[in-house]
């Protein structure tokens, strides 16, 4: 039956608007597994292991460089000649040698100061940077035979942590000290193109069929040109079983990534998130549960199978898993552990467990068959620090404790020129493991980059920065530092073609 | 009224016995058990009772000869190009290379006495400091670690461990200045 459509007829025939209905990008993904440890850890190592395999790894690397550069030249009619060790640097001889920066500070943590606590009340609280005002901070040069001193004006322009290799020309004056004319880094490693960083990359967990073709040397199909696909990167959510001021900033959150909430334009541009990345700090840090005094404290908990029950709340990995399990329906999620998450304290940190998520672990990985090769999970449990390939782009995640750390040994604010010269050192977590603790690795340092990722992420930050680099060979690096949500409220976007970034803010008006 | 269990344990008070978490016995995987008993005919009693507390965590020597004998374990047809080429040379060429090596010195190797030409050279390996730190690593697995790292140690020395371990001489994984630096004095003791 027709319905008259006259002026003042308030009945209306059925809608014939067409809705489209929006469909998520699929996320080609594909997780190294660079950082996860065997079952099986042995500590019994010590960490001069890993100092050495740093060295013999970057020291033909920036002794090239320093070659290149240094061979040859005369400085007032002396010519640089090139040592091998350390300890072979003679006084007065004009020279360069490779090895790997130390730096002295009274500050660092040290034993004595912690045994200091057990006999007061409670110790000092960690200074936020080791930088003493004094001149007391000393910078060496060490490798395995020796270490020695080093000064000049050069040292205040470059930023140095302990444990970044350098090749330094100079000379040793008459007090020993080794006065540095000019240094030399390994700079970025080689990058390999978009695409061509390793074998097929896979669709969500579902293998692709290889293409076959001759010609190409890259055996996964390309995306439909004119689709952009995005990458939403957050970190420090901190779910807490105490403060819950943030969430309704986290319901909104929510509802964005759902595409629920505003209108059509901006909900097509949220299907075009591929997948979201928890750069670590999930959960929050509770203050309370942590007991701070040794001595003095004498009401016992109440102590059953060696913990204090009372002292655990649930809440905080509730309150995630339902996150979790509330996003991954629609889009999958890699979570990256931090310092404040259930996971362990050195780095490199392992996934955290699946038993942590009773909801969204049924999205997690599934045990792959006899002959198949596993499939990542939608949601994927990642290590600190982690890398992995997102649609043809090689990424290197760290959840911000080797950030957090660089950031106490020099002068500054700038965070993003120390992931810059994290790059640069070709060490992603340099610090590791004089100040940063670390598995003391024998057989290979994982740390060290070997190949330049186009995007250096780092969760946990102040605020969010972000700034392109470029390579000597051409390399480009996208470089982001990620606010901390449960502070700021953002929540950052990649477009996956340009790498650009764009961020969202969610507030409350108050 | 049903008897009453022993307890195990002194708890807090009430009739059900309490878990102990403090004496708990590790036991390691058997695939490494396994290996170590394939690789060795005579094995020292004390690295064994270790080996099965699993303290091999925290002391090195139970570490070690598992870190050997896992590297030893390898099947035949694995075995590398480097000990193939190891497993070839002769006592000559043992004695010549380390004839070349006590050549670079003016004097005598003091306390060295008592040691077969073996010891010697392994202990040159030790303290060659370009291969990395000698303490807490298998002597075998420090050698392989710096012939990946394409620090060309000297195949000489593989040859004199091979030839060790088949004789079945386990003690020689480990390096002198390991024992000598994890070695323990009780006070009191005479």
């Amino acid at each position: 039956m027709a319905i008259p459509e006259g002026p003042g007829n308030m009945l209306r025939g059925p809608m014939k608007q067409e809705h489209v209905c929006l469909e998520r990008q699929p996320s080609l993904y594909k997780s190294l597994h660079t950082f996860t440890l065997q079952k099986e850890k042995h500590y019994q190592q010590q960490y001069g292991d890993m100092y050495f395999l740093r060295l013999t790894k970057l020291k033909p690397v920036v002794e090239e460089i320093a070659a290149e550069a240094w061979d040859g030249l005369y400085i007032s009619g002396e010519e640089v000649e090139k040592v091998d060790r350390v300890l072979d640097v003679r006084q007065g001889k004009l020279c360069w040698v490779a090895g790997t920066i130390y730096m002295h500070m009274p500050l660092k943590p040290n034993i004595l100061t912690d045994i200091a606590k057990d006999h007061w009340i409670s110790a000092p609280l960690p200074p936020t940077k080791y930088l003493s005002s004094s001149s007391e901070d000393i910078i060496m040069l060490e490798d395995e035979s020796g270490r020695i001193p080093l000064t000049g004006s050069m040292l205040d322009r470059e930023m140095l942590v302990t444990g970044c290799i350098v090749a330094v020309m100079g000379t040793e004056n008459a007090e020993g000290v080794f006065e540095v004319v000019d240094m030399k880094v390994p700079d970025l490693p080689p990058q390999a193109e978009r695409w061509n960083t390793s074998e097929a990359l896979v669709i969500n967990g579902t293998k692709k069929a290889k293409v076959e073709d001759a010609d190409e040397d890259m055996d996964v199909d390309k995306p439909v040109p004119g689709i952009r696909k995005k990458l939403a990167i957050i970190s420090g959510l901190g779910f807490s079983g105490t403060f819950s001021d943030n969430s309704l900033q986290i319901n909104l959150l929510t509802e964005f990534l759902l595409g629920e909430v505003l209108d059509p334009v901006t909900q097509a541009s949220v299907s075009q998130i591929s997948r979201l990345i928890i750069a670590g700090n999930s959960i929050a840090l509770d203050e309370d549960s942590i007991s701070h005094d040794t001595i003095g404290n004498t009401k016992k908990a109440q102590k059953k199978y060696g913990y204090d029950a009372s002292a655990y709340n649930p809440t905080p990995t509730e309150h995630l898993d339902n996150f979790l399990a509330t996003l991954l329906p629609t889009m999958p999620i890699t979570l990256i552990p931090g310092f404040s998450d259930p996971a362990n304290v050195s780095l490199p940190q392992q996934p955290i467990h699946n038993a942590m998520f009773p909801q969204a672990k049924s999205y997690g990985l599934i045990p792959a068959a006899k002959g198949e090769e596993q499939q990542p999970g939608w949601l994927d449990t990642v290590t600190n620090p982690w890398d992995g390939e997102v649609e043809g782009w090689k990424i290197l995640a760290t959840g911000g404790q080797n950030i957090d750390d660089v950031f106490k040994y020099v002068e500054g604010e700038d965070r993003l020129g120390m992931l810059e010269a994290m790059c640069r050192w070709r060490c992603c977590a340099p610090t590791a493991p004089d100040t940063l603790w670390s598995y003391p690795f024998q057989n290979d340092d994982p740390f060290v980059m070997m190949s330049c990722p186009h995007i250096f992420l780092t969760g946990s930050q102040p605020k969010f920065d972000t700034a392109a680099i470029e390579g000597p060979e051409g390399q480009k690096v996208r470089l982001i530092a990620v606010p901390r949500f449960s502070e700021t409220g953002e929540l950052v976007i990649v477009d996956s073609e340009t790498l650009e970034t764009e961020v969202v803010r969610f507030s409350v008006c108050s | 009224m049903p008897r009453r269990r022993s307890r195990s344990s002194l708890g807090p008070t009430g009739t059900q016995s309490t878990l102990s978490f403090s004496n708990s016995k590790v036991h390691k995987p058997t695939s490494a058990k396994e290996a170590l008993s394939k690789s060795t005919a005579k094995f020292i009693s004390s690295p064994k009772a270790e080996h099965t507390l699993d303290l091999g965590h925290i002391t090195s020597a139970a570490a070690v000869a598992s870190q050997a004998a896992i590297e030893l374990a390898k099947p035949v047809k694995e075995k590398s190009i480097e000990e193939l080429q190891a497993e070839k040379l002769t006592d000559g060429q043992i004695k010549k290379y380390w004839k070349a090596r006590e050549a670079e010195r003016q004097a005598p190797r003091v306390h060295q006495a008592g040691l077969g030409v073996e010891e010697k050279i392994l202990r040159l390996f030790d303290m060659s400091s370009q291969y990395g730190p000698a303490i807490g690593i298998a002597r075998m697995k420090r050698w392989v670690r710096a012939n990946k790292l394409g620090l060309a140690p000297p195949i000489e020395v593989l040859a004199v461990l091979l030839r060790e371990e088949k004789k079945g001489n386990t003690g020689i994984e480990r390096a002198h200045v390991d024992e000598l630096m994890s070695a323990k004095f009780v006070i009191g003791d005479t």
